[in-house]
């Protein structure tokens, strides 16, 4: 075992880690992948849909409510040729309630009504997003859509419900979302609602392209 | 037909070559995944906490790429193979208890999202450990090793 100190030896090893580092770090930039499944109650669509697309939102941001509007006028003009999944993207450093917001959103979710409760957690933003305790507002929209709070609470503190959370975020920083909202259309990254738009001009070609098969 | 020292030289390249291969899949498939995933598979072993789960989460699969990588190009091929071997062990005592425990472990986070279940990582880690050991054994021959021992060095070569 004296080939250690063969210097030449050290070099390659060098050299190889060197690139094996960087082709993994390269990859990371430039996947699509990986994209995990969402539950169902947070896409909206049907799966063979030829426009397929992953939006990665936060509750508190003011960008984020104005491109659900647009996302949901979407749905309406391609009905059945669109999908959209939505996957949680909170800002922690600037808003602090936006992770408890995606939370009691998924957990309305498990109750059959997602779509409702991030309708009003969108539109009760500037209420909410700054507060300093726990805002109140959570709970009353639970309330006003006649869900059942204790147990949207204990489901927003369970483990599950945190770690695809926790997964949602990490696979966005790992496809290199910075700022929300952003779009993966069919995989080409779109960010704000003006970008979204300008990719939804393309997609009579897609959906052309998709009725000649 | 193959003499016995050929014989040796090729099971060894492709001893090597295989368990080099595994660790850099096992490596890349984790590094191309969000580490939280790796880190819930390294909890539910119940052996660390879940900072330390996460740094080693996000230390391992380059520990094992970089294992890989030298060993498919034959680069110190026996501390190389003695590594593989040592962490294939690591492996199988850390699967060996959590079986003997009872845990229940869905998927043992060896190959990211496409990991098995304990009882059969732990049979594939038996077979990846012999492997090791024949790569340690006689994995030498068609290797950077091999490459540069025979460069003989300037002295050698009579230079002046």
């Amino acid at each position: 075992m004296t080939d250690r100190k063969n210097p030449r030896l050290l070099a390659v090893a060098a050299a190889l880690i060197f690139v094996s580092t960087m082709a993994v770090l390269l990859a990371r930039q430039f996947t699509s992948a990986p994209s995990r499944e969402v539950p169902a109650f947070r896409v909206f669509g049907p799966a063979d849909a030829p426009v397929q697309i992953d939006e990665y939102t936060d509750f508190a941001c003011p960008a984020c409510r104005h491109a659900a509007g647009k996302v949901e006028e979407m749905l309406r003009v391609f009905d059945g040729n669109l999908r959209v999944s939505f996957k949680h993207y909170p800002l922690l450093n600037i808003h602090p309630w936006s992770l408890h917001a995606a939370a009691f959103a998924d957990c309305a979710g498990e109750q059959g009504k997602f779509k409702e409760y991030a309708a009003l957690l969108f539109e009760g933003q500037e209420k909410w997003g700054r507060a300093r305790d726990l805002p109140p507002e959570f709970e009353a929209y639970a309330k006003q859509l006649k869900l059942d709070w204790p147990a949207m609470k204990a489901c927003s503190e369970d483990q599950k419900t945190l770690r695809r959370l926790q997964l949602e975020i990490s696979e966005g920083d790992l496809r290199g979302v910075s700022a929300t909202p952003t779009f993966f259309i069919n995989g080409k990254r779109a960010v704000g609602s003006a970008q979204l738009l300008d990719q939804a001009m393309k997609f009579d070609n897609i959906l052309r392209k998709a009725a000649k098969k | 037909m193959m003499d016995r020292e050929t014989g040796r030289k090729l099971g060894g390249l492709l001893a090597r070559v295989t368990v080099g291969a595994v660790f850099v899949y096992s490596g890349v498939i984790k590094l191309m995944a969000p580490p939280e995933e790796f880190a819930f598979a390294i909890e539910s072993y119940q052996l660390v906490g879940p900072q330390l789960g996460m740094l080693t989460a996000q230390a391992l699969p380059w520990v094992e790429l970089y294992a890989g990588v030298l060993l498919l190009a034959g680069v110190f091929t026996r501390w190389m193979s003695l590594a593989a071997l040592a962490m294939l062990f690591g492996f199988e005592v850390i699967l060996g208890q959590a079986m003997a425990r009872g845990l229940d472990i869905a998927s043992c986070g060896c190959f990211g999202a496409a990991s098995g279940t304990p009882p059969q990582e732990f049979l594939q880690n038996l077979g990846l450990m012999l492997l090791a050991w024949v790569a340690f054994k006689f994995g030498g021959a068609y290797s950077a090793d091999a490459h540069f021992s025979q460069a003989k060095p300037p002295e050698a070569a009579g230079a002046k």
